[in-house]
């Protein structure tokens, strides 16, 4: 037992140190992709400051202007370096090359989630080293502690795991409908308001929020961008109880949409 | 005169034919045009969001940011409906050796090779930029002609820019990422209040990337129902058209095809 779980972390480790490699031999590509960072923080720098302004007060719903510029970067980092395994798996579902990547002595999701893990590092990364110079210009440094730093990084991994599920959801989909494009559409842009992307959950109406913090986008983008800028033992249980909650349901549904795509998947000649 | 009627009767052709191929694909054609009108509606709902919240800002209210959607939806839209051949996709022809094809053929090369395909996406666009409209209330014809007018000439401008960033292909090689980076770049800053920016930000929107001329002054255009300000803006139009046709056939005695075959169906 024992050993096989040593066998196994080896494995997807080297799966992501592999990728983790690959990103970093071609940095100079991920870094020109990642400019996109420092447009649109300049453009959030100034639009938070004049919403500030506007208001007449440093603080609104809890949140400092410094806080709500560095809540932005964090909720980019989580939203500009998320891996898109979902098109690989339509694409292999598509063209049918699944059928041999299932046979392969690994895991199939197992596999996407630890390769892309490699490729989020380095993109997460780059996206916060890109955008934290402004931030730092116009907000100062994040209220940030070292005590409370591994609990915000354990929230970005669980948020991690939920978006994968989420998005291997969609990619799966494949097996019904050829095209899975609407389906991640449509998922980016409620991450976008109800995840807390475009606008902290606490500036939204009232009725908006409650129905928000209960759906599960604003805990793979608000809950560690919200954590990092403002952290509170309190909100902490409660996204991780939420997060928790939400991959078990997703995980359950994610586990029968495999096993059924994989049982519908015919097979022939060799 | 024949020359120019002759030209617009093939760009007609060019754009006709590019429609009816990309309606071929008819699932694909309308998801993407629900898909693009779905992503400008979110930004609407953030707006409306905002607003709720704060009111106005910098002088910006929401029928402001109602105008500012539209006319840079139906400006983007109608520019890279038919001429999408610009930014990325033009760097990419352009270091792939792609302009072969056209060189041989009998025609003005710029704007062959732009209006030679078109993005069915924006079809989405065009059509979210009319409906955004209808919320400003401004019904008379005056507005309308304005609005269409000006929006049309932004979108010119914003051709015209990212034709320009493709062709730095011509001189860096690849040039996609930055031709991509700087559309975007437009794109994003014209879609935000222009009062948010001062000083050299606002110089740099009028000039490096002029996304004050896609949202902002079409804006002022329909609201003021400014001749001068319009008249100024295709002034900005067709200057910025002769410095992307400068840049791409300066930088097209640079170019080297590769011994690449490529077949154009």
């Amino acid at each position: 037992m024992l050993d096989q779980l040593r066998l196994n972390t080896l494995k997807y480790g080297a799966i992501t140190l592999t990728n983790l490699q690959n990103q970093l031999a071609y940095v100079w590509d991920a870094l020109n992709r990642a400019f996109f960072i420092i447009i649109i923080m300049f453009v959030f720098v100034h639009l938070w400051t004049a919403a500030y302004a506007t208001q007449g007060t440093n603080e609104i719903a809890g949140l400092t202007l410094a806080n709500t510029i560095w809540y932005f970067l964090i909720a980019e980092v989580m939203e500009l370096g998320k891996f898109r395994h979902d098109v690989k798996i339509t694409e292999e579902v598509r063209d049918g090359s699944i059928a041999y990547t299932l046979n392969r002595p690994y895991n199939y999701l197992a596999y996407h989630f630890f390769n892309g893990l490699g490729e989020s590092i380095v993109k997460m990364g780059l996206i916060f080293l890109l955008g934290a110079p402004i931030c730092l210009a116009y907000a100062g440094w994040p209220a940030v502690h070292l005590v409370t730093l591994p609990a915000v990084l354990l929230i970005m991994l669980l948020a991690t795991v939920l978006d994968f599920f989420v998005l291997s959801i969609i990619g799966l989909l494949a097996f019904v409908t050829e095209d899975t494009n609407s389906f991640r559409l449509i998922y980016q842009k409620l991450v976008f308001i109800l995840g807390g992307l475009l606008i902290p959950l606490d500036f939204l109406p009232e009725w908006l929020q409650r129905v928000a913090r209960l759906l599960p986008f604003n805990l793979t983008t608000y809950a560690p961008a919200k954590l990092f800028v403002a952290f509170e033992w309190g909100d902490f249980g409660r996204f991780l109880g939420l997060q928790l909650v939400w991959l078990v349901i997703i995980g359950g549904l994610l586990t029968w949409q495999y096993r059924w795509a994989a049982q519908r998947l015919a097979i022939n000649g060799g | 005169m024949n020359r120019l009627k002759n030209e617009l009767l093939f760009l007609r052709t060019l754009m006709a034919m590019n429609l009816s191929s990309a309606m071929e694909y008819r699932a694909s054609f309308i998801s993407q045009i629900l898909g693009m009108f779905l992503n400008n509606g979110i930004y609407f709902v953030f707006w409306l969001l905002f607003f709720d919240r704060f009111g106005a800002v910098r002088g910006y209210e929401i029928s402001d940011i109602y105008l500012l959607f539209a006319v840079v939806a139906l400006g983007y839209g109608l520019a890279y409906m038919f001429a999408a051949n610009t930014g990325a996709a033009l760097a990419g022809m352009i270091a792939q050796g792609k302009l072969d094809y056209y060189l041989v053929l009998p025609r003005d090369l710029l704007t062959h090779v732009i209006f030679s395909r078109m993005s069915v996406s924006t079809i989405g666009d065009v059509s979210f930029g009319l409906i955004a409209y209808l919320f400003t209330g401004r019904f008379h014809p005056l507005d309308l002609l304005f609005f269409l007018v000006s929006s049309l000439l932004g979108g010119a401008v914003l051709a015209a820019f990212s034709a320009i960033a493709g062709s730095l292909a011509f001189f860096m090689g690849n040039a996609q990422q930055v031709s991509l980076q700087a559309t975007n770049a437009a794109v994003t800053f014209a879609l935000y209040p222009n009062s948010l920016f001062s000083g050299m930000t606002r110089v740099l929107l009028y000039t490096l990337i002029p996304a004050g001329f896609v949202g902002a002054v079409p804006v002022e255009i329909v609201k003021g129902r400014d001749v001068g300000l319009l008249v100024t803006l295709l002034g900005v139009a067709v200057l910025a058209w002769l410095l992307a046709a400068a840049v791409f056939y300066v930088g097209l005695r640079r170019y080297e095809s590769g011994s690449a075959i490529n077949v154009n169906l």
